[in-house]
């Protein structure tokens, strides 16, 4: 076991979050949000030149070779500065089912654009009432159905689609987003981000477009949604940290009664409460994190513990935070209001709070795994 | 002890049905329904306003000489729990539960005269200038200043938050008339236009959206001291007089349970099966079931001639809570659709969809606008402190 942090990875936190401190502040997250397309191509571009765009991938796809607990780190910053640009959409979904279960050639075609900052990438796998299905049809597939909550489809180049193929696997397909008979339906979110429903009206799509090959996509779609919800935790865990360092910050300086409004004990409580849950949220991450390379059940186990765990810290954290602002916690006027709805959007993406509950209290009740602590053997599993 | 209606009292609330029926427009209905900020606007309201007026209802907690109803406290609940029921918004608490009651008890009858009964008929709509940017829970350590200038005082400073100041005609306001003794001791409550000379408005939004609250500047506004209400440096007892009604002036309990009826079909539609989700809105009933038992005891004493002990800091702490757990539960029984979001205000008038739809894109503002519920009109931490000393005697 070991829990430290390397030189690089906390040279990693600083310099980003030297970047973000210079770079994007409330103002400019305002100016993003309120304008299209909801986030910033000379940011983008920024993140491109720091090598932030290739770093989960491998040094062979033109990467930087960085794991999980890079990505955390650096989601944690972005979360932090209230950062918009589709970075888990793009590269954490998109650029990770690429590298998952892309050829070598849809790997060469996609990843090095993706990681200078030319491409951008969405993934549709949220289905709806009418689920996105795949029929072969001679040597093409037609693609029809609707998937919602695309999280960065209106600005993606090429939307990559989880389809159920007749035999019960489930494959993804990649589309240019011209592509005939797709009709992407964009909406900006609470939280400033953009979605889209997307349409797929008996699409005509070729062989070449299924990406990999013909087998189930199943578990290597389930293993990507789980980095990204463990790096959306990440996010979290960073708009917590901000949101309780500026309300211990705000009641030092508002003075009420001839005091600041720290000194009563009832908002020191409060508090202290709020640092409690950031604390809580980030170990909860961190066995998130740490838990994405292993086996499968341990992997959900950690991720849906983590979501849900962190979603009822993130709630608690908000709303506290507002409360002890005053009247001033429920304008825009300050970052805070930002930070509580990029909290629920948190809540609420890849399945809310209590769907992972779900999930998590359905492993955990294995007396089996009920007993066993975090720690495990490797060789063993 | 029973919690019978009695003949009188049903035939009484089947008159209020009817007139609802007959009376609340679906225009306005549906109004109401899609307001996602914490309190109605006035154009909206004040439509109804006006029905109840034709009626004579519009302000049936006042003495009949005022025109109020003569209602017994049992009617005033079974009329404030039906146009809850029915879905009517309550036009400018700020005139009829604030500064009305304030001019029965210390105005003039020149003033009476002059602002009730523009009260009565809604043609007056009113905002409270009481907080200002260093004074909010210590309102006495306002500093807006007023000094006497013949028949004017000149005022110059600063109020916040000042809601709906931007629809309303008139404020009240508390100015400083005197720096000596203690801060409490040197505080006026003076009435005057909000379109006088030197007064500026400038609108803050809310998170949720709305814009409901206000900046209000003074810059050497001239207002007629015929608008003072009591003596000069007496309006520190003036205001504490109208925080009791701004914090119990209303039963509320029916207000509560509309919302609840509300949540509860909302979730009948989007996720009945889901047992979390039913399970907390059970846990809610039962408050509001204790929360109105609670209220409709502090009737019963008052309608017997008791006196219903601090209970009105108690219901503003459990409403105010219990009206934000109702607004979270509506935003996760819908979930991740709850995030959708429709920026332009009012939403009445932007969306043009089926009713269900509607309804849930008013689910997420409306989250984030009640969280002031346990800020506005005293926080929460402030109610507890007064009920520390009020009920434990700490
Ligand atoms: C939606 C809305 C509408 C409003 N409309 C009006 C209006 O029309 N007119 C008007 O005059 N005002 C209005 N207000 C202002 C309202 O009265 C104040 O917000 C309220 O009095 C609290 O003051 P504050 O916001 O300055 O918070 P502060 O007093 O600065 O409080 C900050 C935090 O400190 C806590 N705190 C303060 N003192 C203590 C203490 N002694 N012990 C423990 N904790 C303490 C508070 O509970 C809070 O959590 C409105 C507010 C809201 C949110």
């Amino acid at each position: 076991m070991d829990l430290q942090y390397t030189t690089e990875q906390k040279l990693l936190r600083e310099s980003a979050g030297k970047f973000l401190a210079a770079s994007y502040d409330y103002t400019s997250f305002q100016k993003i949000s309120g304008g299209e397309p909801g986030w910033s191509a000379a940011i983008w571009s920024e993140f491109a030149r720091f090598g932030w765009l290739g770093l989960p991938f491998a040094e062979e796809q033109g990467g930087i070779g960085g794991g999980p607990v890079e990505v955390a780190i650096l989601m944690e910053a972005f979360g932090k500065s209230l950062v918009l640009e589709p970075y888990l959409s793009s590269v954490i979904l998109g650029g990770g089912l690429v590298e998952a279960l892309g050829s070598q050639q849809q790997r060469e075609s996609l990843l090095p654009p993706l990681i200078e900052g030319k491409l951008l990438l969405a993934f549709a796998y949220q289905d709806t009432s009418s689920p996105v299905k795949a029929q072969r049809n001679g040597s093409n597939y037609v693609v029809s159905g609707t998937k919602n909550t695309v999280l960065g489809a209106p600005g993606a180049h090429q939307i990559l689609v989880s389809a159920a193929l007749g035999d019960g696997a489930t494959a993804v397909f990649v589309l240019p987003r011209s592509t005939p008979g797709l009709t992407i339906r964009p909406y900006p979110m609470v939280h400033g981000a953009r979605a889209a429903d997307i349409d797929f009206g008996a699409v005509v799509v070729p062989e070449a477009a299924l990406l990999g090959g013909n087998q189930n996509a199943a578990d290597a779609i389930d293993r990507v949604i789980d980095s990204a919800i463990a790096a959306l935790c990440a996010d979290a865990v960073g708009a917590m940290t901000a949101m309780v360092a500026r309300t211990v910050e705000y009641t030092k300086t508002r003075v009420q009664f001839g005091q600041p409004v720290a000194k009563f004990q009832a908002l020191q409580h409060r508090m202290v409460e709020m640092k409690v849950r950031e604390e809580e949220a980030r170990a909860s991450c961190l066995f998130a994190t740490l838990s994405l390379a292993g086996p499968a059940a341990q992997r959900a186990r950690a991720v849906s513990g983590a979501k849900a765990k962190i979603g009822r810290c993130a709630r608690a954290v908000h709303q506290a935070a507002i409360q002890l602002h005053g009247a001033i916690g429920t304008t825009d006027e300050l970052s805070l209001g930002a930070y509580a709805k990029r909290l629920l959007a948190y809540e609420m993406l890849f399945g809310t709070t209590r769907d992972h509950l779900r999930r998590y209290a359905a492993i955990i009740s294995d007396p089996g795994i009920a007993a066993a602590g975090l720690l495990y053997d490797q060789a063993r599993s | 002890m029973d919690l019978h209606l009695d003949p009188e009292d049903l035939a009484f609330r089947d008159a209020v049905r009817r007139f609802l029926d007959e009376n609340l427009l679906p225009a306005t209905r549906r109004a109401t329904a899609l307001t996602t900020g914490f309190i109605n606007d006035p154009e909206v309201a004040v439509v109804f306003h006006r029905a109840l007026h034709r009626k004579g209802w519009s302000v049936p907690h006042w003495p009949e000489k005022y025109g109020g109803t003569g209602w017994t406290q049992v009617q005033r609940y079974l009329f404030e729990a039906e146009c809850a029921r029915a879905g009517a918004p309550i036009y400018n608490g700020a005139g009829s539960n604030m500064i009305g009651p304030v001019l029965m008890r210390f105005g003039t009858d020149e003033q009476k005269k002059k602002y009730l009964p523009r009260i009565v008929s809604g043609e007056d709509c009113w905002a409270q200038g009481y907080s200002e940017p260093g004074s909010g829970s210590d309102l006495a350590s306002l500093r807006t200043r007023a000094v006497r200038d013949g028949e004017h005082y000149v005022i110059n400073g600063q109020k916040i938050w000042t809601t709906h100041a931007h629809k309303s005609n008139r404020l009240f306001a508390l100015v400083r008339t005197s720096t000596e003794g203690k801060k409490q001791e040197g505080i006026t409550f003076l009435m005057m236009d909000t379109g006088l000379p030197g007064i500026t408005v400038r609108p803050i939004i809310g998170n949720g959206g709305d814009h409901e609250f206000n900046e209000v500047f003074f810059d050497d506004v001239r207002a007629p001291v015929a608008g003072r209400v009591s003596e000069e440096n007496m309006g520190w007892e003036v205001a504490k007089y109208l925080l009791e009604f701004e914090r119990g002036g209303n039963p509320v309990a029916g207000r509560v349970r509309a919302q609840f009826a509300r949540l509860a079909t909302l979730i009948g539609k989007k996720c009945p099966g889901d047992a979390d989700i039913v399970a907390r809105l059970g846990e809610l009933g039962t408050d509001l079931d204790a929360m109105e038992m609670i209220e409709l005891t502090a009737v019963s004493a008052l309608q017997t001639g008791g006196n219903p002990g601090p209970v009105s800091s108690l219901l503003k702490l459990r409403w105010s809570q219990l009206r934000q757990q109702l607004a979270e539960l509506a935003m996760d029984a819908v979930g991740v659709e709850a995030l959708r979001w429709i920026a332009a205000r009012p939403l009445y008038d932007t969306l043009q969809l089926p009713a269900d739809e509607e309804q849930m894109l008013s689910v997420m503002p409306r989250y984030l606008n009640y969280r002031a519920y346990t800020i506005l009109g005293g926080t929460s931490e402030i109610q507890t402190g007064i009920l520390a000393r009020s009920l434990l005697g700490l």
